[in-house]
């Protein structure tokens, strides 16, 4: 993924997870990108399914 | 001698083979990583050290290979833990194929590189990647030129986009080692090296003129090597590369860089054309613009009437709530939803929690759906378009000099401009800021003078619709940002750092990250208010059948008559402490029923702007903060709230203002 603030470009397990702390309900849904910390938001799993689809196909 | 014996195995078809991809750190090796491996990827330590190294598998045209994404690097002599674990990986077990990815952009900065690997006899390829933003800079690679030069693969490509892929898929399968050119160097030069790499006698798996080159630039770690691998030859070897330098004056590196600057240049005459005049593009424009004090805030005032007031405080929080409030809410499913409940369950009290004045249907999911949803989806649109354009870092550094002034740098501006999502997160984020102070500073000015997306919105709803009332609510937020600021700065001890960043291109925002991105935070924001919401109005019926809700308004009026305000807005303001939105909605209902005139909304916006961050946000402010910090700023932030209200109300009724 390629971090909305400064432009780095890192895997989404190289990214920084929430810690839980803020007690609100549900799992973070963000991702803090590892050379600046700017908050991106994780692609959720039904688009990403669908792009690597339609990727897989574009590559084909 | 000299060539690793595994670079010289050859690759069998029933091997693996094993692709390495080097370069300088942003040249788009993970993306094409990523476009190369898909999802069979392990990431691990590097045995030894912290730095990461992703590997992944992939069968290209039947052949199973092993594709490494190495640490960005800039020469085979290392300086950082990064470029000495990608060298490592390179020599050590030497790959198959060393996949070279540069910028095409940089391509006599980074060629150098690549002579390196063909000089130590690595089997590489070059990609010259990102030949779509040279192109539109007006600069042309003569790919085949160059391939013809380096006697190696040379790939124009622009993995971002896909191009190229298929060629380089290709070139990784049919690659064959082919005879390279030697690069020559000045007699000088060639011959310091001939003298030392002579004296080798070892097996290394890099050519002796590579070990020669890295000897001669005081490469310790090459010298431990041939140093155990030569025995009773390093001492010979040793003394030669001693001398050599010596002869120098120790300026080996600096000549050998100048020397290497010269071959690049040779390389590249008639391979690379430069525009006569630096083709300037719209985005490099724009960015220009975006950091000049002089332009860039204009610029930022502009973006802020068209993206905040006109697109989220007019449609958004006007159009859109309008219809899904008033259209779709009031008038279809309330009432059906009150027929409903009253019909299910007999009982009056269980009827107020799900469809009375504070109901789970009727307050809670209205708040939620017909007033908080179109809000914070227009802002989110918003946002993602900025957060697109590479609109932001230069927003940091244009706030740079001015948060100087209140004990900020331009770092600060992330989790400022994370706090009009959600200050709970950016409070979060404030821990990334180098100092405590720092992170002390951002930590009050988020918790009070940031309002958050919905909150901001519907505030932008309310006012825009009273003359003159935003611009009295958008003066008194900054003033109190920077006088509190200016002030906790200097009873604060401490110094402000440094900061530096790099920009990336400004670009035009794609469609499909923007609704990807949009659609992501309000699924999050989404899921995280509904049941806060549902959570607050059973609090609230809870606290109207005990009475206790009826003591705390009563209670809160008296305040409430010091800002000149009517007793029923401080039920906005107990909203307001379980979310900044939810007060904010009660405001924006408390105003559709005509409670209040111009000035009363005025003062009672400021106020709730201002007042004590909500729940969650006072939850991660004692987390980062602890107890004591974050008490403090609750208070400090409450008493000012209302001491700035009733100022402000005093001021416009003397002043007769608004």
């Amino acid at each position: 993924m390629t971090c909305g603030f400064c432009g780095h470009v890192f895997k989404e397990e190289d990214g920084i997870r929430g810690c839980g702390a803020c007690g609100l309900p549900g799992k973070c849904h963000m991702i803090r990108c590892p050379k600046c910390n700017y908050e991106n938001p994780l692609e959720p799993a039904l688009l990403k399914k669908l792009r690597t689809m339609f990727t897989k196909g574009a590559d084909e | 001698m000299g060539v690793a014996a595994a670079v010289n195995r050859g690759v069998g078809a029933d091997r693996v083979r094993r692709v390495a991809l080097v370069g300088n750190p942003n040249v788009g090796k993970s993306v094409l990583f990523n476009a190369l491996t898909g999802a069979y990827v392990t990431v691990s330590n590097y045995p030894g050290t912290s730095v990461e190294v992703s590997h992944g598998s992939v069968t290209i045209a039947g052949v199973a290979c092993e594709i490494i994404d190495t640490p960005g690097m800039y020469a085979l002599l290392p300086i950082t833990e990064e470029e000495r674990v990608a060298r490592e990986l390179l020599l050590k077990d030497p790959p198959d194929l060393v996949i070279h990815v540069l910028d095409a952009r940089n391509l006599e900065r980074m060629l150098s590189m690549t002579i390196q690997l063909i000089e130590a006899g690595l089997p590489t390829l070059l990609v010259v990647n990102i030949m779509d933003e040279a192109e539109r800079m007006g600069i042309t690679v003569a790919t085949e030129l160059l391939q013809q030069r380096l006697g190696i693969p040379v790939i124009a490509a622009a993995t971002a986009r896909k191009r190229g892929l298929a060629e380089i898929r290709r070139a990784i399968v049919a690659y064959e080692r082919p005879n390279c050119p030697l690069f020559n160097y000045s007699p000088r030069l060639d011959q310091d090296i001939a003298a030392v790499a002579g004296l080798l006698r070892g097996e290394y798996h890099i050519s002796a003129k590579a070990v020669a080159l890295l000897l001669l630039q005081g490469d310790d770690e090459v010298a431990a090597l041939v140093a155990a691998s030569e025995a009773d030859n390093w001492e010979k070897i040793a003394r030669t590369v001693k001398n050599k330098r010596f002869e120098r004056r120790e300026s080996f590196n600096v000549d050998l860089s100048m020397e290497r600057k010269n071959v690049v240049s040779a390389l590249l005459d008639g391979v690379l054309v430069l525009p006569e005049k630096r083709r300037v593009t719209l985005g490099e424009r724009l960015s220009t613009l975006a950091v000049r004090p002089l332009t860039g805030v204009p610029l930022l005032l502009v973006i802020l009437y068209f993206g905040l007031y006109k697109f989220v405080g007019d449609f958004g929080a006007g159009t859109l709530v309008d219809f899904f409030e008033n259209q779709l809410i009031e008038a279809y499913f309330n009432p059906f939803a009150i027929q409903l409940v009253k019909a299910v369950i007999p009982w009056e009290i269980f009827q107020e929690l799900f469809v009375g004045e504070y109901g789970i249907i009727t307050l809670g999911l209205r708040y939620a759906v017909g007033i908080i949803l179109p809000i914070v989806a227009t802002f989110f649109l918003f946002f993602s378009v900025l957060e697109d354009s590479g609109y932001f870092p230069r927003l940091a550094l244009l706030v740079d000099r001015l948060f100087k002034k209140i004990g900020l740098t331009g770092r600060a501006v992330i989790p400022m401009v994370l706090g009009f999502g959600c200050d709970t997160m950016a409070t979060m984020v404030t821990r990334t800021l180098e100092t405590v102070r720092e992170r002390i500073l951002a930590t009050l000015l988020l918790a009070l003078a940031i309002p958050c997306s919905a909150q901001l919105g519907v505030i932008l709803a309310l006012l825009s619709k009273v003359p003159g009332a935003l611009l009295v609510w958008s003066l008194c937020l900054l003033l109190i940002f920077l006088v509190v600021g200016f002030l906790a700065a200097r009873l604060l001890p401490g110094e402000t750092p440094m900061f530096y960043m790099e920009l990336p291109p400004m670009r035009l925002p794609q469609l499909s990250n923007i609704l990807t991105k949009t659609y992501t935070r309000m699924q999050w924001y989404f899921l995280e208010i509904l049941p806060l919401f549902v959570f607050a109005s059973v609090l609230l019926w809870l606290g109207k059948i005990t009475g206790f809700f009826e003591k705390a308004v009563n209670g809160l009026s008296p305040l409430m008559a010091a800002l000149g305000l009517p007793p029923e807005v401080a039920v906005a303001f107990i909203f307001g402490f379980f979310r900044r939105d939810y007060g904010a909605a009660g405001l924006y209902d408390l105003q559709t029923k005509g409670g209040l005139d111009p000035r009363q909304l005025t003062v009672a916006a400021v106020t709730l702007t201002l007042f004590i961050p909500c729940i969650a946000q006072f939850l991660v402010m004692k987390k980062e903060r602890g107890w004591k910090v974050a008490t403090l700023i609750g208070v400090f932030v409450s008493l000012l709230a209302f001491g700035s209200g009733w100022l402000l109300n005093q001021t416009l009724l003397l002043t007769g203002w608004l």
